[in-house]
């Protein structure tokens, strides 16, 4: 009888495996793809004659068109120069470049966010569904709220990434927003692209 | 009629000589590229200073700095030119306003200094995964060979028992 029973050396054999098994599953499966932006051509719509707003810090920023409703935080570069983007363990949160314009200023005011983490979908993963004319709004800490609508959607190679359009000088207030995008490119672990949105303020 | 005629001339007479006195061209300063990542370079060039009356000098004021940078050649085009390294610049925006040396002003420029490259935007580039991944082969590599010793144990179990 106690024969046909496993011995506790099966027993562990047949967790270890389970746990191994679960372990590289939950790796391999491929999470869930970033929707690719619609890769129309980005032309900055006629800005209308708005004063521009005083620096203030944005809070908060919202795009109903995707359901975006997340809450910012000052960023700014790392040790390497790169652009900081808010820590993993707060997917939700994304970061406002703090060493640009805020939003509403002249210039061109830069939000960044997580696409993915391990996890899944992370606050900026539906930006490629944005399309031109979607409203985005940014509420700063002075109570006002600057609105944008959205010129455009493109997806940039990290390697040639369009320094001069996102932090570049332009005499209207714009908005740019940047996150991860393209193939996952398993050896670096890294996505090989940034997709930008680009929108200029119209109330 | 004399009247209009002399205001005419007059008119006239102004005109041209906008046009032709060297010193009304516009003092302009350019700084090239206007936007450059941490770490670059940019050419500070005073188009209308003249090379024999001295250095030019571009004081660069910003986030961080207020030096004052002096001219080292004569730009192709006209005008005086130095470079500027930004590595170790905070970034931000940065004025750049010229004096010739002979002392009149040159006109300013602005230049933005980036951050490098894109951004490290997609929570998968963690490595939280490699990890993972390596600790589950582990586990994987381990039961295998744990299930190749029981099995062995048992096979030669049961021959003991047959011969027996």
């Amino acid at each position: 009888m106690s024969r046909n029973r496993p011995s506790w050396a099966a027993r562990i054999v047949a967790l270890l495996g389970a746990a191994g098994l679960g372990l590289v599953t939950s790796v391999v499966a491929a999470p869930p793809a970033p929707p690719r932006p619609a890769g129309a051509p980005v032309g900055a719509r006629p800005a209308p004659a708005l004063p521009p707003l005083p620096r203030a810090e944005p809070v908060t920023v919202r795009a109903p068109a995707i359901g975006l409703d997340a809450p910012l935080v000052p960023v700014g570069a790392d040790a390497r120069g790169r652009l900081e983007v808010p820590s993993l363990d707060r997917p939700a949160i994304a970061g406002w470049y703090r060493h640009g314009p805020s939003p509403g200023e002249h210039g061109n005011a830069v939000l960044v966010g997580h696409v993915d983490t391990t996890a899944g979908p992370a606050v900026f993963f539906d930006l490629g569904r944005l399309r031109a004319g979607d409203t985005v709004r940014v509420e700063r800490a002075d109570g006002r709220v600057a609105a944008f609508a959205v010129d455009g959607v493109t997806a940039y190679p990290k390697d040639r990434f369009p320094s001069d359009l996102v932090y570049g000088p332009n005499p209207a207030a714009g908005l740019r927003l940047i996150t991860c995008g393209g193939r996952f490119d398993p050896d670096r672990r890294s996505y090989v692209d940034n997709v930008v949105v680009f929108a200029t303020r119209v109330a | 009629m004399k009247a209009k005629k002399v205001l005419v001339s007059a008119a006239a007479g102004v005109g041209l000589g906008t046009l032709l006195l060297p010193g009304a061209a516009l003092a302009e300063t350019i700084v090239s590229p206007a936007t450059t990542p941490v770490g670059g370079t940019v050419v500070l060039t005073a188009t209308t200073c003249n090379p024999k009356s001295g250095d030019a000098i571009f004081r660069v004021t910003g986030p961080d700095r207020d030096i004052n940078v002096r001219s080292t050649t004569a730009a192709a085009g006209g005008g005086l030119s130095a470079e500027l390294f930004t590595a170790g610049f905070t970034l931000g925006t940065y004025t750049v306003t010229a004096t010739c040396g002979d002392g009149s002003a040159a006109g300013t420029a602005t230049f933005t200094v980036t951050p490098i490259g894109g951004a490290p935007a997609g929570g998968r580039d963690a490595g939280g995964g490699a990890g993972s991944l390596a600790a589950g082969i582990a586990l994987l590599s381990s039961a295998a060979g744990g299930a190749v010793i029981l099995a062995r144990r048992k096979r030669h179990a049961a021959m003991a028992a047959a011969a027996r």
